[in-house]
């Protein structure tokens, strides 16, 4: 390799390397301007101009990404309600599996929440209430179990008289034999 | 038609035995008419149009109301046939009649607007003899026309079956959809029907208080299941009790003293006996099971209510002590919604068969039971006594929609109450 002095190839490479440059930032400094002739010449850009960026306050508080739980209906922070068998106020392994996953949602949101029980419509109003009331209290007494404080959990029942599906069908009636979850 | 003419003749005997200065307090002390012998024959009422002698068109309009509602009232308490004129198609052999006048405010009192009273007077006879039985007279404002016609229409009954009628009685009961449900009362003949609350609520158990100036009820305002009670002459609300749990199927003790109810404060729903200002006076059942649905025999001494003990709800039998526990109920897997008769003879309540519920009558000692509805009647449930111990009100969707019938235990016939799109549920028949 020719030591010396900087070869006549390198040289012309990096005087074109400049000249794209130079053209791609003139390029660049065009497009902010409006378009009026595309043939007109091309000026070379101050590339000491910079474009002012805004200043952000370092004074924000930083942006809180928990929601406001307090407003919120259980359901919409992912509290799942569980289902349960005609005439039965016990737990399955699946309601457990979902009550398990609730637990840890309200243990993070730290709120009261009401559970009420529900059944579907097979029955006396009388029985249902305190049937749902069963309901509503086998899911109370499972969460506390899993550590949720007593006190965040109230309980009431509706019996049949707040049905989430009409019909008078397995489908419905499954839709309705369950313990929910609402904001009190 | 033998029997008809003996009883012809006795009826009359009978009433000419009654000194004739009695006619505005007089009745027949005697029971002519037993209203729930089932070979029971009925007694044929000729109603003459009102004599309007004064007043116009308003004049008019109350004498043919007044016709209406005796006819209908005295149809519909099932111990009576109706006939408007002397020729009837139905060839009815008339032993009564009821005629009367209308008089109208004078021409002067009517144009100054004023609301003035219509006089009528009302008049039972006897039949073809017109020997004047009974007289009333009235001066109702426009507002009161329906309740004189039945006023009227029980002071007939009244005299003639020795029994009071029920034609000013009420029902109330709680009509809407999920969770708001408000209490409406409604005459017993299905008409009149007056909003009670309007607060978006599930508001629904009602129960009349026996002299009618309290509706007690459960609502879920707050938040929390309580009993609530409702002031019939001013139309206030107060809360009786709420404790933590439910507080429900609340009713009256017959002498107005005090209330029966249940309430799960300890875990599982129990039955109380309250004070009206809400202190508990005694708590009656103590077990692990679901204790509801009580409803006081008429004597106030003992109680009918629900017990699941045995695995399923059962009827049992307490008395206000709590004491004398016995099962009243063996038969079907599922009895509740139990109301003890007036006369203390009867108990109605609802059975679940399958997936459906029916209504059923039996004696107080739990014999000789009888289901009334069947699958046409799809879900029957809530039964309610009329005060005459004949009558029964429930909830039923046989029509798709929970709506509100009456049942006449002796002629085994049913009525439609209630109508619309609404459900209608927990009725209770005042007294």
């Amino acid at each position: 390799m020719n030591k010396g002095p900087i070869s006549r190839s390198v040289v012309l490479t990096l005087g074109l390397m400049l000249v794209l440059a130079l053209m791609l930032m003139a390029g660049c400094s065009k497009k902010s301007k409006v378009e009026t002739d595309p043939a007109a010449s091309t000026t070379v850009a101050d590339t000491t101009q910079t474009i002012p960026k805004p200043v952000k306050a370092e004074t924000e508080a930083p942006v809180d990404k928990s929601p406001d739980y307090a407003t919120l209906e259980p359901g919409d922070y992912g509290v799942g309600d569980v289902f349960f068998d005609f005439d039965q106020y016990d737990l399955s392994d699946e309601a457990m599996g979902v009550l398990s996953r609730d637990a840890r949602i309200l243990k993070e949101a730290g709120v009261t929440v009401l559970i009420s029980g529900h059944c579907d419509d097979r029955g006396t109003v009388e029985y249902n209430l305190a049937l749902g009331e069963k309901r509503a209290r086998a899911v109370r007494d499972y969460l506390v179990s899993l550590g949720i404080p007593a006190g965040n959990l109230r309980v009431t029942s509706y019996g049949e008289s707040k049905p989430f599906a009409k019909g008078n069908n397995e489908a419905a009636w499954a839709q309705n034999r369950r313990a929910h979850f609402e904001r009190p | 038609m033998a029997f008809l003419k003996n009883y012809m003749l006795a009826a009359i005997f009978a009433l000419l035995l009654l000194p004739t200065a009695s006619l505005a307090q007089g009745r027949n002390s005697e029971v002519v008419l037993d209203i729930t012998k089932s070979a029971f024959v009925k007694t044929d009422v000729l109603i003459r149009d009102l004599d309007v002698l004064s007043g116009g068109v308003e004049s008019a309009d109350a004498a043919g109301l007044m016709n209406r509602i005796v006819a209908n009232d005295l149809l519909l308490s099932g111990l009576f046939q109706v006939g408007f004129s002397e020729e009837n198609p139905d060839s009815l052999e008339y032993e009564f009649t009821i005629e009367g006048t209308v008089e109208g405010p004078l021409r002067d009192a009517e144009q100054t607007g004023e609301n003035v009273p219509i006089t009528i007077s009302l008049n039972l006879l006897s039949y073809p003899q017109r020997q004047l039985l009974m007289n009333k007279r009235y001066r109702p404002l426009p507002s009161q026309m329906r309740a004189t016609a039945h006023h009227f229409a029980n002071e007939v009954i009244y005299w003639l079956s020795g029994e009071p009628g029920i034609c000013l009685t009420r029902i109330v009961f709680s009509r809407g959809e999920g969770g708001r449900r408000d209490l409406y009362v409604v005459d017993y003949d299905g008409e009149g029907l007056l909003r009670l609350t309007a607060n978006r609520e599930l508001n629904l158990c009602p129960s009349w208080s026996p002299d009618g100036s309290e509706i007690a009820f459960t609502s879920y305002r707050d938040g929390q299941q309580s009993l609530f009670s409702l002031d019939t002459s001013t139309g206030k609300v107060r809360k009786v009790i709420g404790l933590d749990g439910l507080n429900y199927g609340a009713n009256w003790r017959p002498d107005g003293s005090e209330l029966v109810l249940a309430m799960s404060e300890t875990g599982n729903p129990e039955i109380y006996r309250i004070t009206p200002q809400g202190k508990i006076i005694k708590r009656l059942t103590v077990s692990p099971a679901i204790e509801i649905s009580p409803s006081w025999a008429p004597g106030g001494r003992d109680l009918v209510f629900t017990s699941d003990r045995t695995g399923t709800p059962q009827l049992y039998v307490i008395d206000s002590d709590g004491a004398g526990r016995r099962r009243l109920t063996f038969e079907g897997r599922y009895n509740d919604s139990a109301a003890w008769s007036p006369g203390g003879d009867k108990i109605v309540y609802a059975t679940r068969e399958g997936n459906y519920t029916q209504i059923v009558i039996m004696k107080s000692t739990g014999e000789d039971r009888r289901v009334l509805t069947d699958s046409r009647w799809g879900n029957s449930e809530d039964p309610s006594w009329a005060p005459d111990g004949r009558h029964i009100v429930f909830a039923s969707d046989r029509s798709g929609v929970y709506k509100l019938y009456v049942y006449d235990v002796v002629e085994d016939t049913f009525r439609q109450l209630t109508f619309g799109d609404d459900p209608d549920i927990t009725p209770a028949w005042s007294n």
